[in-house]
């Protein structure tokens, strides 16, 4: 029974064996990361008006998905020939990464892929003041503040790559739809946190991150031997070498 | 594998550059003025028809005038008081004088970032004369500026 059994170990060990006989394999660094992004505290040293601070955690479930977390706050200031907007609040965003670059390739290390989001705005909103001139004269008006909750999609491709050991810079383009201002439709909000400019449906930004990462798991990953595409034409070009071969055999 | 990254750098750094170009301030394109739009219905032809010549001014502003014996005014195009719940004009249709009165509510409508603000009105009521005038019916109570008839004046 012992030597039986001592078989059939042997046997399975070797079938595992002869499975990856014909694979590669890297150890994948998988991680927890943390982002800040500079976009927005740069941008608030030329207009000291709107302030855009914003990061992100996320956490890789393995070498090609991360689920991410965002978050930010927004001051935001505008004034226009007829009328003045002021905005404060914060955003959410969760949603998933996906590296679209090869393990063997990104190692962890680079990623260059796609975002998907659901966002959400808190923010707190008012006019005040209006302006509007007409045959009859000027009639002013001003809208009070008032809380909202602003509801998006996103779609946020980017790159980013490892500059130090663990610490990574990179770019994200957000494309946004506009799911619901959380407003009514005559007074919309001009600027929305997370989001953007709230006068239309769609919106794009861009986010300029650094971001601080800690492996926290290596896994295993196959890689799939790449033939290399001359080796299989030459191959069948001439198959006269390895005929005899075959042939040959008792 | 190596150029990968790097060409895909490249794209999206092109990508962030036709972005930024879009953060620019844009222009103001769209109507930013809203009118009670009447169009003008001849009783006899029985038929959408512009009076030979239309002047129109409101009550108090005879020096200012909307129109000024214009021709082919369809339609009429009456701005209403935004600081006000009601407004009268006085219209001359092909010579003959008509007063008319309508009451509204008024309220903001953010157009555009660009375009800013306007007052949009829902219609009440509405009496007028009839030297000229037959009849008036509304016909959209909901003043914006959209291009939609809100009233048929027939004369």
């Amino acid at each position: 029974m012992r030597r039986t059994s001592g078989y059939l170990i042997s046997l399975l060990l070797l079938i595992q064996g002869l499975s990856l006989s014909g694979q590669d394999t890297i150890m994948f660094p998988l991680r927890i990361r943390a982002g800040i992004d500079l976009v927005g505290p740069g941008m608030y040293i030329d207009n000291r008006n709107n302030l855009t601070a914003e990061g992100f955690v996320s956490y890789d479930r393995n070498e090609s998905m991360s689920y991410v977390l965002e978050g930010g706050y927004l001051k935001y200031k505008y004034s226009q020939y007829n009328y003045d907007y002021q905005a404060n609040g914060i955003f959410l965003r969760a949603g998933v990464d996906f590296d679209l670059l090869k393990p063997l390739v990104s190692k962890g290390k680079h990623w260059a892929g796609v975002g998907l989001r659901y966002g959400a705005g808190f923010y707190r909103s008012s006019y005040p003041s209006l302006v509007s001139d007409n045959y009859w004269g000027s009639a002013s008006s001003a809208i009070p503040s008032r809380n909202a909750v602003a509801h998006f999609l996103e779609f946020a491709p980017g790159v980013r790559s490892e500059l130090f050991r663990n610490v990574s810079i990179g770019w994200t383009i957000r494309l946004n739809l506009l799911l619901s201002a959380g407003t009514g439709k005559n007074v919309r909000p001009v600027y929305i946190p997370g989001f953007g400019n709230g006068g239309k449906s769609t919106s794009a930004g861009i986010n300029y991150y650094i971001v601080w990462s800690i492996p926290y798991k290596t896994k295993r990953v196959i890689i799939k031997k790449e033939v290399p595409q001359e080796e299989e034409e030459t191959e069948q070009e001439s198959p006269s070498t390895t005929q005899p071969v075959t042939t040959g055999r008792p | 594998m190596r150029k990968e990254i790097p060409a895909i750098f490249l794209l999206l750094t092109a990508m962030i550059i036709i972005s930024a170009g879009s953060c620019t301030p844009q222009a103001c394109f769209d109507e930013t003025e809203s009118f009670l739009k009447g169009t003008f219905y001849n009783s006899s032809a029985g038929k959408a028809l512009a009076p030979d010549s239309v002047s129109l001014y409101g009550l108090g502003h005879a020096s200012d005038l909307i129109y000024n014996k214009s021709t082919g005014i369809q339609p009429a195009q009456f701005p209403l008081d935004n600081s006000s719940d009601t407004s009268r004009f006085v219209i001359r249709i092909n010579g003959t004088d008509d007063t008319l009165l309508f009451t509204y509510s008024s309220y903001p409508h953010l157009i555009s970032r660009e375009c800013g603000f306007t007052f949009y009105h829902t219609l009440d009521t509405f009496i007028y004369t009839t030297h000229n005038i037959d009849t008036i019916i509304r016909a959209n109570k909901n003043i914006t500026t959209a291009n939609e008839e809100n009233i048929r004046i027939s004369y």
